[in-house]
């Protein structure tokens, strides 16, 4: 089970890093747990003939990890409202995706985080994640 | 290209396809998989216990997951692909817009944007039900991996009760890897 680290995020408070080391099998395991059976995300072949140079993680796979970065850092009893994420360079097996972020917004329900999660070419995913105010808010 | 393009306008606004019924309820065992493969070890996807010490009356599903449950099965895919290959246009907007875009050599897709709204969390026995609708439909572009164009679809899930769960926006780029650092092609 996952500690929270953050209690009372105040706005521009650094959210703790996340490294999360991607193999071939992360890739496809995660696309096929979402029942994704584009060819890019499992066939190494295929990716080629489209244009990449090995098979590249999912979008739903990207969201599942933001998922896990932001329950890891505020707890199970986090309730995700907004997820907001765009694409950059791909993660390919052997990349390093490493989430960072910072508290951006905080009202009496709710706390943006913006999100970037990296690897060695730059950012994968940049992400605007809502969610309620771990305090239960004034509701 | 501009002929391709003008095509478009019949298409944006349109029901995408006809609305995705999950082929099963949101289960245990499938958001097993999903927090497994994400080695996501939160507890309120997997013991009811620990979710109901958070408020919650069962598990959830993991956010993210919501676009699993209409996901429409490896036969279903493999027999979408063999229709592509052999140009079978289906009778729906996505399809038809499909087939324009392979006949222009756009047959790859990168996703590259989404948004979504949880309205609701869903817990196990929901069904979901996904409404499609094409929003919008960019002009053919220059990108890092060729020509192509965006593609935003609207998609509403909803339960069985018809409670909207989740409002997302999706965005894909269909493009051709043939034309990727090809010389820009001159205005016509």
């Amino acid at each position: 089970m996952s500690t929270p680290t953050v209690v009372r995020p105040v706005v521009g408070e650094t959210l703790p890093e996340l490294a999360l080391p991607l193999d071939r099998t992360t890739i496809v395991a995660t696309a096929i747990a979402s029942q994704d059976f584009e060819d890019v995300h499992h066939d190494p072949g295929k990716a080629n003939e489209r244009g990449t140079p090995d098979i590249f993680m999912s979008i739903n796979s990207t969201n599942g990890f933001l998922d896990r970065y932001v329950t890891d850092l505020f707890g199970p009893a986090t309730r995700i409202r907004k997820v907001a994420l765009r694409l950059g360079v791909p993660n390919f097996p052997g990349d390093t995706m490493t989430f960072s972020g910072e508290v951006a917004e905080v009202t009496d329900v709710a706390v943006t985080l913006k999100v970037v999660g990296r690897n060695v070419r730059g950012a994968h995913v940049t992400a605007t994640v809502t969610i309620d105010h771990p305090s239960g808010g004034i509701q | 290209m501009q002929e391709l393009e003008a095509r478009f306008g019949e298409l944006v606004g349109e029901v995408a396809e006809p609305p995705r019924v999950a082929r099963y309820a949101v289960n245990e065992a499938m958001i097993r998989n999903w927090v497994e493969a994400h080695d996501d070890l939160n507890p309120v996807y997997v013991d009811p216990e620990a979710a109901r010490a958070t408020g919650r009356d069962d598990v959830i599903c993991p956010p993210a997951m919501v676009t699993t449950w209409v996901m429409q099965g490896y036969r279903r895919w493999r027999q979408v692909q063999a229709l592509r290959a052999e140009g079978v246009q289906e009778s729906h907007a996505y399809s038809r817009l499909l087939a324009l875009l392979d006949e222009h050599g756009f047959s790859s897709v990168v996703a590259t944007a989404q948004e979504q709204e949880y309205v609701r969390e869903l817990t196990p026995g929901t069904r979901v039900t996904c409404h499609f609708t094409i929003e919008d439909i960019s002009p053919v572009k220059r990108t890092g991996l060729g020509d192509g164009c965006f593609i935003t679809l609207r998609k509403r899930y909803v339960d069985q009760a018809d409670r909207l769960l989740v409002d997302e926006r999706f965005v894909i780029l269909r493009f051709d890897p043939t034309t990727k650092d090809a010389p820009k092609e001159p205005a016509a």
